[in-house]
């Protein structure tokens, strides 16, 4: 038995045993939550590995992408900056450093520039949730 | 000595209410319980009987307990519910009526109000057994006027003659809307959620599109079935008073608009038939509903649902809070920012 198996296990008593015998109102809403809580945290555990690997892909493949729409010179540093230290710390907080970077610099950009690389931005973070919500939802 | 357990909780209670009611006599408290509402306070329903002037007395009283763990942290306020319910106790609005608020926490473990229990129900709208209520209230018909006509009551009271201006009046022009975010962004930094870049956006595409707004009016900021009591199809009170401000009515309308309050229904707040609800709530208000700025604050009700939801997970995460449902909100964090992305067109 898995993990992820054991937790659905458990999850399944908690809704189908536990919760149903209990008689106060809040200890019985406790249980159901329990449940819950242990199906998605065993869904989480089953999907681990292969989201990890599709999110590092991702961001290798935006940072290229960005890279390419930013290399002339009328690229305003600041976006330039923000796009670098994501290259270098390639994690959530630096993507939102670059977000805040393209909505700050989105009058020297032009609308269609700030379009063109917030869109790009986007196709990663749909995939991103996508991923997410398959444990979430 | 524990005041979580009812049976430490009810002489406390009885010795409490024994020092603000001189004149009555043999207090008892009886079938107390808590019930599993609010997310922000402990709520306890039970009965009072007393014998005053010789004669028996019995009150049904709910009382709601700030245990310190609010889900809106900082921003939660029961001595602010107490004042807003004793304004709007004067108001056409039906409220519970609040008699006392204490802020010595030696008594109970920490703040609390005692309010009338207003007779009604409250289905809950998510759940079969409440979807099935608010259906059939929905063909009788009654009710959804009433949730219309209560909206309009809040909407067009007049607020400075209530005395809610300690509310605080926002700013002209796109002062509320950008008020709003402020206040949002600062709970999702108390949350300690980790960096979520469609948060970052969203937040960037709402600063950047904040609307004016045409009126300043008393807002509930949660005006959906569920907080609202329900007796003899019509609405008997207007409950949690934790979200209300001054603003933009058009928050509320765009709540009531939404389809988060809503579950396999075309029914607004899965009640009301949504042609009706623009008819009698322009009737009733003598304003026009802009659905425009409604679809802008259905994007920043997304960020505040994502703050909700970081905080929950977090008071959880970070040990202040045992109770399992907000353990549950992590899950809920990214269901709002994927709704949030579509809005945003992706």
């Amino acid at each position: 038995m898995t993990d992820a198996d054991l937790l659905q296990r458990i999850a399944r008593m908690l809704r189908q045993d536990i919760g149903p015998a209990v008689g106060a109102e809040y200890p019985r809403t406790q249980a159901f939550m329990a449940a819950v809580v242990l199906e998605k945290v065993g869904r989480h555990l089953g999907l681990a590995s292969e989201h990890a690997a599709a999110e590092a892909a991702d961001l290798t493949a935006l940072l290229v992408d960005l890279g390419r729409l930013l290399e002339d010179e009328n690229a305003p540093a600041p976006v330039c900056a923000a796009l670098d230290s994501l290259a270098r710390m390639r994690d959530s907080a630096g993507l939102c450093r670059l977000i805040e970077a393209l909505y700050a610099a989105r009058a020297a950009l032009g609308e269609a520039r700030f379009g063109d690389l917030l869109g790009r931005v986007r196709q990663t973070l749909r995939r991103s949730i996508d991923r997410r919500m398959a444990v979430a939802g | 000595m524990s005041v979580d357990r009812t049976e430490d909780l009810s002489p406390r209670i009885r010795d409490y209410l024994a020092s603000r009611m001189p004149h009555a006599r043999e207090l008892a408290v009886g079938q107390i319980e808590r019930i599993a509402v609010g997310w922000s306070h402990e709520t306890w329903l039970f009965d009072l009987t007393w014998r005053e002037g010789g004669e028996p007395r019995r009150q049904g009283l709910c009382l709601r307990r700030d245990p310190g763990n609010a889900l809106l942290r900082h921003l939660s306020d029961l001595e602010m519910q107490y004042r807003v319910l004793v304004c709007l106790d004067s108001t056409p609005l039906p409220t519970p009526r609040p008699y006392w608020f204490e802020r010595d926490t030696v008594i109970l473990g920490a703040p609390f109000l005692v309010m009338e229990r207003v007779p009604g129900v409250c289905p809950s709208p998510w759940g079969r057994e409440g979807r099935a209520f608010y259906a059939a209230a929905a063909a009788r018909g009654k009710l959804p006027a009433s949730f219309t006509a209560t909206l309009a009551t809040l909407h067009t009271l007049d607020w400075r003659a209530a005395g809610l201006d300690f509310l605080g009046v926002p700013a002209a022009g796109a002062g509320f809307a950008r008020r709003e975010i402020a206040k949002w962004r600062e709970l999702i930094a108390a949350s300690e959620h980790p960096p979520e870049p469609i948060l970052t956006d969203l937040i960037g595409w709402l600063e950047a599109n904040a609307p004016s707004r045409a009126r300043t009016t008393l807002v509930h900021g949660a005006y959906r079935t569920g907080n609202l009591l329900i007796h003899e199809d019509r609405i008997s009170a207007v409950l949690d008073w934790e979200l209300e401000v001054l603003g933009d009515p058009m928050y509320d309308v765009a709540y009531v608009l939404s389809d988060l309050n809503r579950e396999g229904t075309p029914l607004l707040s899965n009640l009301v038939e949504r042609d009706a609800f623009f008819l009698d709530y322009e009737a009733a208000t003598g304003f026009t509903i802009d659905e425009e700025v409604c679809r802008y604050y259905n994007v920043l009700y997304a960020m505040r649902s994502a703050a909700f939801w970081m905080s929950a997970s977090g008071l959880y995460a970070t040990g202040q809070s045992d109770d399992l449902r907000l353990a549950r909100t992590a899950w809920s964090v990214p269901v709002v920012l994927e709704r949030a992305a579509r809005d945003l067109g992706y």
